[in-house]
């Protein structure tokens, strides 16, 4: 049994990180993750956590200096967002890419312009299509225990693909919660030491790390990285059911649902917003609309069948989005299950709902009149109008 | 052991057949550096003619007999902390870790990444091979371009003559860091050279070494390959690139030199300075002699 | 070759080897006699062409050499010649 804190989303990050046993860590400052790398900083320099702490100058060099350690064939973590996301770009294509694995996590803001530090999920989902895995949280605990599983994911023999565990800037980063924080032992039991070695500079075996590599062979190490993506999929759900028997804590695996098995109009969020679209799904219900709410967990590797089973027969959804599709006037996530699902226009009513960016709140009555809307349009399949949600 | 000795017996670490030009300074500059290295070794070399000439190898094949990485052009410095940390970390820091750049991954684009693993003094011995510009995709100018140079993005026009600044003098910047050691060499001095490198490597088992080397290039430059290492000398001897280094103890001019030869001999037969203006020259002049000076202050 | 499972690019796959003595279009030719073993056309070499015994007797190696005529030119008592290559030792 572990113990009960009360911890910001950030600082649960940091524990869930030191319960991993990481090698190295390399992390800059940046709003809203920096509490995340200071309290690393502050179990390593009080002796409580056995790791090497890089303080590096720049994002960039944060993702180089743990691609160099996993070059090594250690354990690492770093922490980012935002800005910060954007300035890594270049090693955090390649350390997917070299297959390197490693959790990241991300405390989601909006990117700049206009001038912004607050929330928005703009920055992960712009690299969405970067190599790495993805999930997003919506509890603090959930924080705690994806990072625990990105690890085991991440290392599995099967994927060697690098996990980012994202979480709302601020929403999640600075709130706090009780935190049920697992005991080292039974963390260790569930996720033991590292041990790849596809990737490792070693004297003693020589070879080379990235050799030019011709297009018909690149094209064969895409390919096989796709594959580990799809086998991603079952590995997700399996480590689910395995933390699940051992801590009590099931999350659905790649998605998860909330009274959506008898509903007619259905909300899809993603992050934080989750707890606030379940309270609307509940007042809807209370007014007789058959609601129902399916949570996207992760969106790299999406889970397309899935989400095409879990709306199979309904009339409706909405995708609230806290990001912007530029050239679609839509939400990423409202296109990605739309792809998802076969003859959408003709099966379905539906439309992308697009709130929260650069810090602007989602309310319980934006996502409360988003059902309302669905309920009302139910009947009519087809793509409807974006809804913004213009808060003053 | 004589470093002729040294590199006669020394095992050659580097493919035999390597598609670097005809005289060119990287290569020699390479194997002779992994000759003294030895194969405890792990290597990075960014983007850049070595890496160009096949030494991460090709198609599945290895180019050298080590383990060897291409980092990306601007985070060699960082790539391998997080490497040397771990070989410390896992009870191995004699393994030697060691990065091969050239100029631009160095003074330019690297250079956020090298002050700052300079600045924390990460166990590696980081070499530039500096041929003044960025050799492997057709010199474009860079930050140790020599002023006045002609390359391909800094062209003889007739407006603009070549590259209008004078060379950004790095090895002195990255003393500055409170590194363990730092030396500037030439592959003309070879004796040098190699004490140079076996010091480095010493060094890097405490803290961050730097080696910034002259590496003269045939293609780039425009001069007959065999004056390779001639080239090499006058730019010694003429001052533009002066021998010094730094440790423990403090700087030191490894080749005092009161006499230098003119700046009008080292420019001589390099195609880049054929439309050099004798106020070019002399401008070349004065920033090697002002340069020479500030060194001769601080070695004492 | 064995079957490759593509997850990170990795050479061990033996060493990438270029035909660099097609290159030449000059050959070293070193006169013993004028040989004084001072090992500089080993030193000077970029690609390793030139070995030398325990006994420092140098001698030039033609699988790989590219003809540069370093060697040539840093000898200290002209021992070494460059030849056409196709044309008389």
């Amino acid at each position: 049994m572990g113990k009960i804190m009360v911890l910001t989303g950030n600082y649960t990050a940091t524990e869930a990180a030191a319960l991993c046993r990481p090698d190295l860590i390399a992390a800059y400052p940046i709003t809203p993750q920096s509490s995340v790398v200071e309290g690393l900083a502050a179990k390593v320099h009080n002796g409580e956590l056995d790791a090497n702490m890089v303080q590096v100058e720049s994002e960039h060099s944060a993702m180089s200096v743990v691609q160099g350690a996993a070059a090594g064939g250690g354990r690492v973590f770093t922490a980012t967002s935002a800005q910060g996301l954007a300035l890594m770009y270049e090693p955090y294509f390649r350390m997917s890419t070299l297959r390197m694995p490693m959790v990241m996590a991300l405390a989601t803001r909006e990117m700049t312009s206009p001038e912004t530090v607050w929330s928005g999920q703009q920055d992960a989902i712009s690299v969405r299509d970067a190599g790495w895995i993805q999930v997003f949280c919506d509890s603090n605990q959930e924080i705690m225990d994806m990072i625990i599983q990105g690890y085991k994911l991440a290392e599995h023999p099967e994927v060697l693909i690098p996990v980012n565990v994202c979480y709302d800037g601020f929403y999640s980063s600075h709130l706090t919660e009780g935190v049920d924080v697992p005991e080292q032992k039974e963390v260790d039991e569930f996720l033991p030491a590292p041990s790849f070695s596809h990737c490792v500079l070693d004297p003693e075996k020589p070879f080379a790390l990235d050799p030019l590599t011709p297009g018909p062979l690149l094209m064969k190490y895409r390919k096989n990285h796709l594959d580990a993506m799809e086998k991603a999929l079952e590995v997700i759900e399996e480590i689910d059911r395995e933390f699940g028997e051992k801590f009590g804590r099931s999350y659905g695996g790649a998605v998860s649902s909330y009274r959506a098995e008898d509903a007619e109009v259905v909300l899809v969020t993603i992050g934080g917003m989750t707890g606030t679209g379940m309270d609307a799904v509940d007042m809807a219900r209370e007014k007789g609309i058959k609601a129902g709410l399916i949570k996207l967990r992760f969106i790299r590797p999406f889970p397309a069948k899935r989400i095409a089973k879990l709306l199979e027969g309904k009339k409706a959804f909405a995708v609230v989005d806290r990001s912007v599709c530029f050239g679609w006037s839509q939400g990423p996530m409202h296109m990605e299950v739309k792809a998802a699902l076969a003859d959408v226009d003709e099966k379905y009513a539906h439309f992308s709902a697009i709130g929260g960016l650069g810090g602007a709140d989602i309310s319980l009555r934006n996502l409360l009149e988003t059902i309302e809307l669905l309920e009302a349009v139910k009947d009519a399949p087809g793509e409807k109008a974006t809804k913004w949600f213009m808060n003053e | 052991m004589s470093y002729i000795d040294v590199l006669r017996e020394a095992k050659d670490l580097v493919t035999p057949g390597m598609s670097a030009c005809q005289g060119c300074g990287g290569e020699l500059i390479l194997r002779t550096v992994l000759k003294v290295a030895g194969e405890n070794t792990i290597i990075g070399i960014p983007p850049g003619c070595m890496a160009g000439a096949g030494v991460v190898g090709w198609n599945y094949a290895n180019g050298l007999q080590i383990p060897v990485h291409i980092p990306l052009l601007d985070n060699t410095a960082s790539f391998l902390t997080g490497l040397s940390q771990m070989y410390q970390r896992k009870g191995r820091p004699d393994v030697n870790i060691i990065a091969l750049a050239g100029d631009g991954a160095t003074a330019d684009c690297g250079f956020q990444s090298l002050s700052a693993a300079a600045e924390r003094n990460e166990k590696m011995l980081y070499i530039c091979y500096d041929n003044e510009g960025y050799m492997n995709t057709g010199y474009q100018r860079s930050s140790t371009t020599t002023k006045g140079s002609r390359t391909s993005t800094t062209p003889i026009g007739s407006v603009i003559n070549g590259k209008q600044q004078q060379q950004k003098y790095l090895p002195l910047i990255i003393s500055m860091h409170n590194v363990e050691y730092c030396a500037t060499a030439s592959p003309s001095h070879m004796a040098d050279f190699v004490a140079k490198v076996q010091k480095g490597l010493a060094a890097s088992k405490k803290g961050f070494a730097y080696l910034h080397v002259f590496s003269p290039c045939p293609t780039g430059w425009v001069y007959p390959p065999e004056q390779a290492i001639a080239m090499a000398r006058k730019a010694v001897q003429s001052n533009l690139f002066p021998l010094w280094e730094m440790d423990g103890e403090g700087y030191h001019l490894n080749y005092e030199n009161k006499n230098p030869m003119p700046m009008t001999e080292f420019v001589k037969g390099i195609g880049k300075f054929k439309n050099l203006t004798e106020e070019d020259i002399a401008s070349i002049q004065t920033a090697a002699e002002q340069r020479y000076r500030l060194l001769e202050r601080i070695c004492g | 070759m064995t079957e490759r499972n593509h997850i990170t690019p990795i050479g061990d796959e033996g060493i990438y080897v270029l035909d660099t003595a097609s290159w030449r279009v000059f050959r070293p030719v070193m006169d013993k006699e004028k040989c004084i073993e001072c090992g500089m056309c080993l030193a000077y070499c970029p690609v390793n062409a030139v070995r030398g015994t325990e006994e420092k007797k140098y001698y030039i190696t033609y699988d790989y050499c590219k003809g540069c005529g370093i060697c040539a030119e840093e000898c200290p008592k002209k021992a070494i010649d460059m030849v056409p290559e196709g044309g008389r030792e």
